[in-house]
């Protein structure tokens, strides 16, 4: 993806020139390379490289009907209240949220980022700056001290045209006092070699509450970038769950600001990286008032030459007295070419703070598949229940007794030999 | 012992990490029976009760196990289950993300299945199992919370005995399921293990206290030291070596 094809492509969207402006900040840093720090692991270049469309048309009805199909076949009937996105595209005629929830939808995504006091300059994220310049999508408003009662599924889908670089942004913000979960969902409805590069702004108001569960089962050929950016203000709290399955080369980047006294994030997720796929969570946290907290859970389970990678970086400000921050990641290996890389990283400049962090690599436990076997399990199904109970133990955090069994179900089913103790229980 | 032994271990030698633990035992269970296996700490008791389990890290060097006929040592863990052998854990493991239901079903239904049984559903599952509950006076929340996770050493071993309850074993070890229980859990587990008896089942104790055995009456007490039966006695002999303790043993099979 040359300097002049992107140009080529921003000519067609029309020129807006606050898009110009972040397209040209864009091809300044240009993308990030395995040099910086924070890309050391994950090399973008076969995105880069790949010959891609970054001005699509909207869907069409076929493209739509496409979709509705794949809505169905994952479970996500009309009756749900659900926003859609096709190809980063906002699907009205998909969506029934809108009408559904108290829930304001405004189809355009166009609205300011939140001013960040922190600010992780917007140079950290290349790609959302990229995105700045082509994106489509949407952004809701949960309305004051309103509770909404039914989780909102956000359905990010391909559908399947070859070589579409989707561009979806979607600007969450949480008015004082409203609660709301979301369940994001991104598919694709073929084999295509997308790339999905994905924003999603949160402003949170004091006493806020979301939750963001994110199932990604992008195809195996899939490019995936996303960035999470937050901001909570005084006693807000934000619970975002990271389940990653799908796609070729992943990398979700999670920057939460913790803005004001009482805020918390918990942040937990599951990666399973298998032959091929390579999964990698950066996660930065900043603590800047006092008594905040955060806890951040991640699981990863690797397989064949599958590689996995988390970053969790947190950041106690000056003055951010009284926070409790905690990190832990534990990453499964399951075959000698599996791959982890974990780091943890703490900066601390406050100095009364609760602050921990433990990262484990290893492998299945002998003597937990011993007891398994013991029981009567043969051994493909030991491990493999074993290999599940890894993943679940994280799952174990979604409140929602359905959505806990959903993403289960989901995790499951990816897994090696599922079939082998799934028809026992 | 005119019965066809369900078990026969003839001069089992093994060892782990090239040390060797057991240097000879010979032991006849016969269907019904319930032996208790004493002795000093690191004498093999729980080296034996693994090593009939199936566990693969440890080394046979010499002996023969026979079970129902067969040779148990050439069988997998797995097979050694289906075949009615069941051991319960001295360390039960915790499986945070299993939950209680959940392995037990499993359990239950790869049995019946290797055993060419019908599976078991849900509605008689649960029939089967809350009723084993009330037995061993567990809660009902626990079905749902994972194996063993958070549990005190009470409840792990209460629970092996629900797994033994609910599997039916033909053969059940029990490697020193007393040890960290108080006296009111010994008695729910011995009666638990009490209402298992049977003609056609057998069970091996692994202990070091006579008290267990004042619950579960045995059929034949044994002293295991230094890998080899000592001394083979009935009841009384539990008894004796709670008062005494093992020196004397010890000192009377190295003077024979």
């Amino acid at each position: 993806m040359t300097a002049d094809a992107l140009a080529r492509a921003f000519a067609v969207t029309g020129g807006d020139p606050e898009r110009r402006a972040a397209l040209d900040r864009f091809l300044s840093v240009g993308f990030p390379t395995p040099r910086l720090e924070r890309w050391r692991y994950t090399d973008l270049k076969p995105i880069e490289q790949a010959e891609l469309d970054f001005a699509p048309a909207p869907p069409d009805a076929a493209r739509l009907a496409v979709v509705r199909d794949l809505l169905r076949e994952r479970g996500l009937p009309d009756s749900e209240p659900r926003l859609v996105l096709v190809d980063g595209h906002y699907a009205e005629s998909l969506s029934t949220a809108a009408a559904a929830t108290p829930l304001r939808v405004s189809p355009s995504a166009a609205k300011r980022a939140p001013s960040r006091r922190s600010a992780a300059q917007p140079e950290e994220h290349p790609l959302a700056l990229l995105n700045a310049a082509f994106a489509g999508g949407l952004a809701l408003t949960a309305p004051r001290n309103k509770t909404v009662e039914t989780p909102v599924h956000l359905v990010l889908a391909g559908s399947g045209v070859a070589g579409i670089a989707a561009q979806p942004r979607v600007v969450i913000e949480l008015e004082a006092g409203a609660k709301l979960t979301l369940v994001a969902h991104f598919v694709d409805a073929a084999a295509a070699g997308y790339w999905h590069n994905a924003v999603i702004e949160v402003v949170q108001a004091e006493r806020s509450s979301l939750t963001l569960y994110r199932l990604q089962e992008h195809d195996r050929s899939a490019f995936h970038t996303s960035l999470l950016r937050a901001e909570l203000a005084h006693d807000a709290s934000l619970t975002a769950a990271y389940v990653d399955l799908g796609g070729r080369l992943v990398r979700n980047d999670v920057d939460v600001a913790l803005a004001a006294r009482g805020a918390r994030a918990e942040v937990f997720g599951v990666l399973l990286a298998s032959e091929g796929q390579h999964v990698d969570d950066h996660l930065r946290i900043d603590h800047l008032a006092p008594e905040t907290t955060s806890e951040e859970t991640f699981r990863a389970i690797v397989d064949r030459k599958g590689r996995g990678v988390f970053n969790g970086k947190v950041v106690v400000h000056r003055d951010a007295q009284g926070v409790d921050a905690r990190q832990r990641t534990d990453s499964l290996l399951l075959a000698e070419q599996a791959e982890v890389d974990t780091k943890p990283e703490l900066e601390i400049y406050a100095d009364n703070v609760k602050c921990s962090h433990g990262a484990t690599v290893g492998e299945l436990d002998e003597e937990h598949v011993f007891y398994l076997r013991s029981r009567g399990l043969d051994e493909a199904a030991a491990r493999a229940l074993l290999t599940f109970a890894f993943a679940r133990a994280v799952l174990e955090r979604v409140r929602l007794p359905a959505l806990r069994e959903l993403l289960s179900d989901r995790v499951r089913a990816r897994l090696p030999n599922h079939e082998h103790w799934e028809n026992l229980a | 012992m005119s019965m066809e032994p369900l078990l026969e271990i003839n001069d089992l030698h093994v060892r782990i990490d090239g040390k060797p633990i057991l240097n000879g035992v010979t032991l006849r269970v016969a269907p019904g029976e319930v032996h208790a296996i004493m002795g000093p700490n690191g004498s093999g008791k729980s080296t034996l009760a693994q090593v009939l389990a199936g566990r693969e890290d440890y080394e046979v060097t010499a002996g023969t196990v026979r079970y129902r006929g067969r040779d148990l040592l050439a069988m997998k863990p797995e097979e050694r289950a289906h075949e009615g052998v069941f051991l319960a854990f001295q360390y039960p493991i915790e499986i945070p993300g299993v939950n209680n239901a959940y392995l037990l079903k499993a359990a239950l239904n790869a049995q019946r299945k290797a055993r060419g049984e019908p599976q078991v559903d849900a509605f008689e599952f649960m029939k089967l199992i809350k009723a084993k509950m009330a037995l061993m006076q567990i809660p009902q929340d626990f079905l749902q919370r994972s194996v063993n996770e958070g549990f005190s050493g009470g409840e792990k071993k209460r629970n092996e005995i629900l797994q033994m309850l609910m599997l039916e074993p033909r053969l059940a070890l029990l490697d020193e399921t007393d040890s960290g229980l108080d006296v009111d859990a010994l008695k729910i587990v011995a009666a638990g293990v009490n209402g298992l008896r049977s003609p056609e089942r057998s069970m091996v104790l692994v202990t070091h206290y006579e008290r267990l055995l004042e619950l579960i009456v045995p059929d034949y007490v044994h002293v295991l030291a230094g890998g080899r039966i000592v001394k083979t006695g009935d009841r009384h002999l539990a008894r004796e070596l709670d008062e005494r303790g093992y020196d004397w043993v010890q000192a009377e099979a190295a003077a024979s």
